[in-house]
């Protein structure tokens, strides 16, 4: 919101200056966000909260700084006359819920013209558009006091005032020349044949205020804040009259705006009073008492204050305070303030006058019934291990396209009801599609050789409703990248994690080139592979992308304390075996054969050697293996080795595909 | 002069010429072979001693050790001088490539806002991103239909709706904060990091999803100047140590009171900030010359908060703080636009190896 400072000034002397005054109302919980000169001016940008309606009025503000400055408001009221009722027309509440209290006013024979320079300035100022001098003079008066009010050309309303439920199919068009349906969830201003204006939110141009206009209906109305927020929501537009009814206007200075915007279009816009008509009652309730306790004011703010101290400054914020005992106050909040109903609002009045940082800063002992959750304690842990592997952790979206995501994973995805854009609909189903974009990202900027991961929730539909499940997911490309390093990342990662007895299973994968299967037991804990082709272009990927996905869930139940098992002191003995393996046998079961073979006495396996050259025989790949035996509790002969590797040697000969050379 | 003579000196000669042209390992392998190996002219020679008389074997043994002595010394001298030749490189030139892996920033900032908050004796709880309507806006004080809800904008999702509303992405940590409320009993110390969702446009300083922490504590004696103290020592350990706290009035529907958390501006302000440039006259870019920040928003948690919970609000109090993680890492680095977080350039996410 917008206020300027002369306007102010209609209420209070004020004689600091603006930038004095800017981070007084700051300070004070008005936050001014800007201010600036205009003319002989200032205008102040400020932030009103939700709670404040009481601050989206040019009094509202002045007796906020009235308070700071110590100061008394000069307040001139408007004369009301209430005495002079309007036979001509009356006014029809259908629901005292959705409009407690509605005045209408007539005034004839008006001159419908540019504003006086004072008027337009005043608005203006204020951010209002100028339009002309009686709709300048209704926001004139909503920004003195508080209250809207909408100006009809009163020679367009035919017969009385409603103020009903829209019905079914009804439309309407504002002064902004956009038509609208309308539905009973509306509440309107109609007369006897149509809708005049969508309560509290905007008039209709059926009955606009013109340079023809003479005669003019004044509307100044307390609308329930409910059924405004609706009708501008579903409206699609925001007002001034809406942001304040949205908000809960008070009943408490209506006659005032109107008597105010009375007399004003008398004197301005040259018309003639002629008399009032209202509908329902001005419901002025006074706030409840609220019952304080110093020694527990003291003790939520952390603070010894003074009896007098607390008195005077809530009775210099017009608070009703009288003393019960030396501990206990009662008071009782003006009744533009509808903030204050509980203990804690009148500490929080107290302290933000007195000053948050007067208060002094203390550490509590703080005492815990629970402990640290242990998966973000895992995921921290995971954080810290693939760095030291060469990965990158990077951070993606969750939300992303059901068509992209079908694509890419089975899982039913949860798709969300208002979307941003309609390509970003739902929630993601697998951290693929996150990885896919990083990687092109850095592709397309020349940046090759990337090597990353990330930890987060996929989210899917399942017979429960939904499930959310915490993913890691590696994703390498660039010239030094392959499937096995990828797969050395995660024998190093399960090796940090002192997980065993995984397995590897080549299975194909969905969208996979040569994925294998990560598996624990039976359970499936993840998978790698290289992403298929038709991927890759479907995606504009230029590059090779090898992609791994694993459950946290599961990496995490594995994951074990590390203990220490004793390493033999004797020595190893090493043998070495030259393969020719055919295509259709897998080293997997080559291991398998060593395995049952050397048995206890196998200390490792590694591949010391791979031939590549002419003599190669087709569909086989040639290496050289080099076993290692060791014994835990003796010095193995190589008499014993070579009983054990013959026996090697003669199994693996013996099976198909296997050469031994 | 005996042939034995002749033989010596030519091989003498033709080894101390030859000597000199050697350069290479592999020429002096060469070389061995040819001067010391089972074929050699000093192996000849050597050969020829049984022919001698006993006094000329004598001698003639002495002087072919002698010889072949020295030529192993020199061969030796040799070979160290090659090697060394050899070993000597361009060490100027690049090493084979570090291979470095790194944290997001957004995680090492958060993580490390968490160390300092757990040292205090603080938990952490995270919680899940799909929540309802029930934990991420009634239970925290927030009413179904009103202004105070326009802020928290939410994604609704298409999840058919149990008892406690309708489900959506959270739209800050707090409903987390809640089920670890409603779940435990206090005294608590409790902080929740973790992703939250707005339909906000994307621009330099918005984005649809952020990262949010959020902390409470509840027990008896728990009030407003230890929020304070809190603060204090979290925005000078993580900063700097002359940083200065601003609190001001604000209002959230869940504390009462409420304030907005400024820092004093950490690139102007704060004279041991590394951040800290020297002011050449022209306006702050940071802070715009207010001289302050804006960093969390915090309060005493609302009674109606507790009730909902469960908790005697006449028997307990607490405090309770939120910030956002970019926002925080924003000002610490000075990034100037937050989609760089979740673009991943890897120009941008070495920087913070």
């Amino acid at each position: 919101m917008r206020f300027s400072l002369n306007f102010v000034k209609e209420f209070l002397e004020v004689d600091v200056l603006a930038k004095e005054l800017a981070s007084l109302l700051t300070m004070s919980g008005i936050e001014v966000e800007h201010f600036q000169a205009e003319g002989n001016d200032w205008v102040f940008d400020i932030e009103v909260t939700t709670n404040r309606y009481d601050w989206l009025s040019i009094i509202g503000i002045s007796r906020e700084i009235a308070s700071c400055l110590h100061q008394k408001l000069k307040i001139k009221y408007p004369k009301i006359k209430r005495t002079r009722l309007l036979k001509e027309k009356k006014i029809i509440i259908e629901d005292r819920n959705d409009c407690s209290f509605y005045v209408g006013s007539m005034i004839k024979g008006v001159t419908v013209n540019s504003s006086p320079s004072w008027l337009s300035q005043r608005v203006q100022h204020c951010s209002v558009n100028s339009i002309n001098n009686i709709v300048d003079i209704t926001n004139y008066c909503m920004l003195k006091w508080g209250n809207p009010l909408h100006a009809f050309d009163a020679d367009k309303i035919e017969g009385d005032i409603y103020i009903r439920r829209a019905k079914t199919d009804e439309s309407f068009v504002g002064i902004d020349d956009k038509e609208r349906k309308l539905n009973k969830d509306n509440l309107v201003i109609a007369d006897n044949r149509k809708v005049i204006a969508l309560a509290g939110v905007i008039g209709a141009k059926n009955t606009e205020v013109d340079e023809r206009t003479k005669n003019i209906f004044l509307e100044a109305a307390v609308f329930s804040p409910l059924t405004v927020r609706r009708s501008r929501r579903a409206a699609g537009i925001d007002t001034d009259s809406s942001y304040r009814f949205e908000r809960r206007v008070s009943a408490d200075y209506l006659e005032y705006a109107v008597g105010c915007a009375v007399q004003l279009i008398e004197k301005v816009g040259s018309g003639q009073f002629m008399g009032i008509c209202a509908g329902g009652s001005k419901s002025s309730l006074k706030n409840k008492k609220i019952t304080i306790s110093l020694s527990k004011l003291n003790d939520y703010l952390g603070e010894i204050f003074s009896n007098s101290r607390v008195k005077s400054i809530l009775s210099n914020l017009d608070f009703d305070v009288k003393e019960i005992s030396r501990d206990k106050l009662t008071v009782r909040a003006p009744s533009f303030r509808f903030d204050v109903n509980r203990e804690v609002d009148v500490y929080e009045e107290f302290s933000r006058v007195y000053g948050y940082n007067n208060i002094t800063p203390s550490i509590p002992f703080l005492r815990n019934q629970i402990q640290d959750d242990q998966m973000y304690k895992f995921k921290n842990h995971l954080r810290r291990i693939l760095p030291l592997l060469g990965l990158r952790e990077i951070v993606t979206v969750g939300i992303d396209g059901e068509q992209n995501l079908t694509k890419l994973e089975q899982k039913k995805c949860i798709t969300i009801v208002n979307p941003l854009k309609q390509q970003d609909n739902a929630l993601r189903t697998t951290l693929l599609s996150g990885m896919i974009k990083s990687i092109k990202h850095n592709l397309n900027r020349d940046q090759h050789n990337v090597k990353f991961f990330e930890i987060a929730n996929i989210y899917f539909k399942d017979k429960n409703g939904y499930c959310e499940e915490p993913v890691l997911s590696m994703g390498t490309s660039g010239f030094r990248e392959d499937f096995f390093r990828l797969k050395g990342v995660i024998e190093g990662l399960l090796k940090y994690l002192n997980i065993e007895d995984i397995n590897f299973i080549d299975k194909g994968k969905p969208n996979f080139t040569n994925a294998l299967r990560v598996v624990s037991g039976q359970k499936e804990i993840g998978f790698l592979g290289k992403l298929d082709k038709k991927i890759g272009e479907a995606f504009d990927l230029k590059e090779e992308v090898y992609f791994s996905s694993l459950d946290i869930n599961f990496l995490k139940k594995l994951h074990k304390q590390k203990k220490y098992k004793s390493v033999s002191a004797y020595p190893i003995i090493s043998r070495d075996i030259s393969i020719a393996l055919a295509k259709t046998v897998k080293f997997e079961d080559v291991q398998q054969i060593i395995k049952e073979k050397a048995a206890q006495l196998l200390s490792g396996v590694s591949v010391v050697d791979v031939y590549e050259g002419a003599d190669v025989p087709k569909n086989c790949s040639v290496f050289t293996l080099r076993i290692f035996y060791q014994a835990q509790d003796r010095t193995l002969l190589s008499s014993d080795a070579a009983v054990l590797h013959d026996s090697v040697r003669e199994a693996l000969a013996g099976k198909d595909g296997i050469d031994l050379r | 002069m005996s042939e034995m003579d002749k033989e010596y000196k030519i091989l003498e000669e033709n080894f101390d010429k030859e000597c000199q042209v050697v350069f290479s390992s592999r020429q002096l392998e060469d070389l061995r072979v040819k001067y010391l190996g089972r074929k050699s002219a000093l192996a000849q020679l050597f050969s020829k001693i049984p022919e001698l008389t006993l006094q000329e074997k004598g001698v003639w043994g002495r002087q072919l050790n002698i010889l072949k002595q020295k030529i192993t010394t020199v061969l030796e001298e040799k070979s160290r001088a090659v090697k060394d030749e050899e070993e000597t490189m361009d060490l100027t030139f690049p090493s084979y490539g570090k291979e470095m892996g790194s944290t997001h920033v957004l995680s090492a900032v958060s993580e490390s806002i968490c160390s300092i908050l757990q040292r205090l004796g603080f938990v952490v709880v995270e919680g899940g991103e799909i929540e309802d309507e029930w934990h991420n806006f009634a239970a925290l004080n927030i009413p179904l239909e009103h202004p105070s809800r326009d802020v928290f904008d939410t994604f609704y999702l298409n999840v058919k709706e149990k008892n406690r509303g309708k489900y959506l992405l959270r739209s800050h940590t707090s409903p987390s904060q809640i089920r670890v409320m409603r779940e435990s009993k206090p005294p608590m110390a409790v902080i929740s990091p973790g992703r939250v969702y707005r339909p906000d446009e994307v621009d330099a300083t918005h984005s649809f999803m952020f990262h949010q922490i959020e902390g409470f504590a509840i027990d008896k004696d728990i009030n407003f100047s230890h929020l304070k103290g809190v603060l204090l020592h979290l925005v000078q350990e993580f900063f700097s140590s002359d940083v200065k706290l601003r609190l001001r009035p604000h209002f959230f529907p869940f504390t009462e009171p409420s304030a907005e958390v400024d820092i004093s501006c950490i690139i102007c302000q704060t004279p041991n900030s590394e951040l800290r440039t020297k002011n050449s006259g022209s306006k702050c870019s940071v802070c715009k010359d207010k001289g302050w920040l804006e960093i969390l928003g915090c309060g005493m948690i609302h009674p109606n908060v507790l009730e909902a919970c469960e908790i005697d609000s006449k028997q307990y109090k607490g405090f309770a703080f939120g910030m956002g993680v970019e926002r925080i890492a924003m000002l610490k680095y000075g990034i100037n636009d937050i989609r760089l977080f979740y673009e991943n350039d890897v120009r941008f996410l070495d920087q913070f190896t």
